[in-house]
């Protein structure tokens, strides 16, 4: 199956910073990629330059087949792009958001209502935006994205800032699209979201993608395994020892961490995908 | 470009203006209290000299000379005292006062020496207190029998516009600064909702979609040209400038507007915010409204005020509305006006292309 998105040696520059090196990158169709990384790293470079806002300095992109920036129009008919800023109309009411929108795709007799329930804003939709809550914004910035019915979906931190419920509402719309067969980039800096919605991984790090795997194999790869053993003695006392689970002699290990006393609580511990970024880029994601 | 998304983006402006109340309100006000200020201004020009007089044995001498006279109005009062009381408070509109000795005739008639005494507010011309002299010595010369010396005869010359007979009202000279005010009005408008755009990032948002930056500065130059033109015409229409040479001041408005859509596509650019929009488009607006202000005052522009964009504008509707002036006449004006409408409109689109593409 041919990428929905595919660029190649991407790179951009404001002036005398490289806000993105070379990079290359492919999403599949109905698949999630985390684009993980700190603030200025350049993940919102490259989603500039996928979605035909900015012009790469070098490199080529094609989405959906089509050449980035020569088909540009094209392109955009068939993506949605979510973006940090909540850039809504707030004069108008999320109804006249989404018609603008679906006029612009050229669609007509666009009928906002189920989308709108699709992200529980039914019962507000002719309210103006401006009395929206920072949360129901963001899922009108959500609703907006999925108009056209995109078959590319570039989300840049779609949860930032929001509350959990919010947030799970959120995510939950991103897996549905993914599972429709859209491809999804989602730029994020929380390594919980990425860890729960990505099939794949990309670290970016000063402009440079610096792995790109599933959470699962970038955890298994790069990060250590083991076991947490709580036990209390004889004598009352409570002490825990950790077994290295790739260490030679696990069994023996364990059987001599289990023999310590009566067993409290014995947790499996394996690495996160902030102390694999950190392992690659020798910071962390909030640095 | 597409017709199809061009006329969207304009749909969706139209609305944003229609949820604007502040500019409802100041579109609403200026379409209310533009026209009553018009229509409650005097509509003619009271040219007629009216002139206080105190005497005593002159009545038919007067009379004669007022009924005579066009132009003139004499109004006889008791005494000095009245006289000066009228002058001084307005009453009757006086402008002036001649004051006779009881024994002028006399006096006169002997060769004797005697004074005519003329009283002027502060704000009357000197010119006028040399003809009231003058018309003194006319009465004089009426009362004894003489005919006046007939080389006392001259023909006027006028330098400049010579309106004598033809002035031109203050209601008149306050249409071109009307019509000027109302495309203000709509530049600081279109200049906020662009500002808005910029600074809420939702022209990023509408680029992502299969509308370009093209689609998006039609639109703006669409609207801002479109609403602007609305609304002169409107204010117009309401305060009658259009009784003559309707399709030349239509042409005009039209450009006008156009000119007015450019620089606030430029001030718009520059906006961060309400209080910035506002700045700039006044500090943008203030030289423009020279001309304007010019033709509240009858005369020949100075030759800078001619180059200024908003000249030629001004003086083609002061020329159709006042003087019944017709193509010919205002074509270097509306050349003019068309030049500098094409270079606003084509700075505003570059400035707010550029700045759209920095977003």
């Amino acid at each position: 199956m041919s990428p929905a998105v595919a660029a190649r040696e991407l790179s951009y520059a404001y002036g005398d910073h490289v806000a993105v090196d070379s990079i290359s990158v492919d999403v599949a169709p109905g698949e999630i990629l985390g684009f993980l990384g700190p603030n200025g790293a350049g993940k919102s470079t490259t989603i500039k330059m996928l979605t035909g806002q900015l012009r790469p300095a070098s490199g080529t992109i094609e989405v959906l087949g089509m050449a980035m920036p020569a088909q540009r129009t094209a392109i955009q008919q068939r993506i949605g792009v979510c973006f940090e800023e909540k850039n809504l109309y707030l004069s108008m009411s999320a109804e006249e958001n989404l018609r603008f929108f679906a006029q612009l795709f050229g669609m007509a007799g666009f009928d906002p209502a189920p989308l709108l329930d699709r992200v529980g804003l039914a019962d507000r939709a002719r309210d103006r935006v401006r009395e929206y809550s920072k949360g129901m914004r963001q899922r009108l910035m959500m609703a907006r994205t999925l108009v056209n019915s995109p078959d590319v979906l570039f989300l840049d931190e779609p949860t930032d800032g929001l509350d959990p419920v919010s947030a799970r509402r959120i995510r939950d719309l991103v897996r549905a699209e993914a599972a429709r067969g859209a491809a999804v980039l989602l730029t994020t800096h929380d390594m919980m979201e990425a860890d729960e919605l990505s099939d794949r991984v990309a670290f970016i790090n000063e402009g440079l993608i610096l792995a790109v795997d599933t959470p699962e194999q970038l955890k298994l790869s790069h990060g250590s395994r083991s076991l947490r053993v709580r036990t209390r003695g004889s004598d009352g006392d409570v002490g825990e020892k950790v077994v290295a689970l790739d260490d030679p002699d696990v069994a023996g290990a364990m059987s001599a961490a289990l023999s310590t006393g009566d067993v409290l609580t014995v947790h499996s511990e394996e690495a996160t995908l902030e102390d694999i970024f950190v392992h690659f880029a020798g910071r962390g994601l909030d640095a | 470009m597409s017709p199809a998304v061009v006329s969207t983006i304009v749909g969706k402006d139209l609305k944003e203006f229609r949820a604007d109340r502040f500019f409802l309100l100041i579109t609403g006000l200026s379409v209310v209290f533009y026209p009553l200020i018009f229509w409650l201004l005097p509509a003619t020009v009271d040219e007629t000299l009216r002139v206080g007089v105190v005497q005593r044995g002159l009545d038919p001498v007067v009379t004669a000379v007022a009924e005579g006279s066009d132009g003139l109005a004499v109004v006889e009062l008791a005494d000095q005292t009245a006289l000066e009381q009228a002058l001084l408070s307005g009453e009757g509109d006086l402008v002036a006062g001649l004051v006779f000795p009881d024994d002028f005739v006399a006096a006169a008639a002997f060769g004797e020496k005697t004074q005519v005494t003329v009283l002027v507010t502060a704000d009357v011309p000197p010119e006028v207190e040399t003809a009231l002299s003058a018309l003194a010595g006319e009465l004089a010369l009426l009362a004894l029998g003489e005919p006046p010396p007939s080389d006392l005869l001259a023909e006027p010359v006028v330098l400049g516009n010579d309106l004598v007979g033809d002035q031109v009202s203050l209601r008149e000279q306050l249409r071109p600064l009307l019509a000027f005010f109302v495309l203000m009005t709509e530049t600081f408008a279109l200049a906020t909702l662009v500002a808005a755009e910029i600074q809420t990032r939702t022209v990023t948002a509408v680029l992502v979609t299969p509308a370009t930056r093209t689609d998006f500065l039609a639109a703006k130059g669409v609207v801002g040209t479109g609403v602007a033109f609305t609304e002169a015409a409107l204010i117009m229409a309401l305060i009658g400038g259009f009784a003559t040479g309707a399709p030349i001041l239509v042409v005009a408005l039209l450009l006008g507007a156009g000119l007015v859509t450019g620089i606030g596509m430029v001030a718009g650019s520059f906006g961060r915010d309400f209080m910035t929009v506002l700045f700039t488009s006044i500090l943008i607006m203030i030289p423009l409204m020279i001309p304007a202000f010019s033709a509240l005052f009858p005369g020949t522009a100075n030759a800078w005020v001619q180059v200024l964009p908003t000249y030629g504008f001004v003086q083609t509707v002061v020329e159709v509305t006042t003087a019944g002036a017709g193509w010919s006449d205002v074509a270097p004006d509306l050349l003019l006006l068309a030049g500098w409408t094409m270079a606003a409109f084509a700075a505003g689109w570059v400035v707010l292309g550029r700045r759209v593409a920095t977003l």
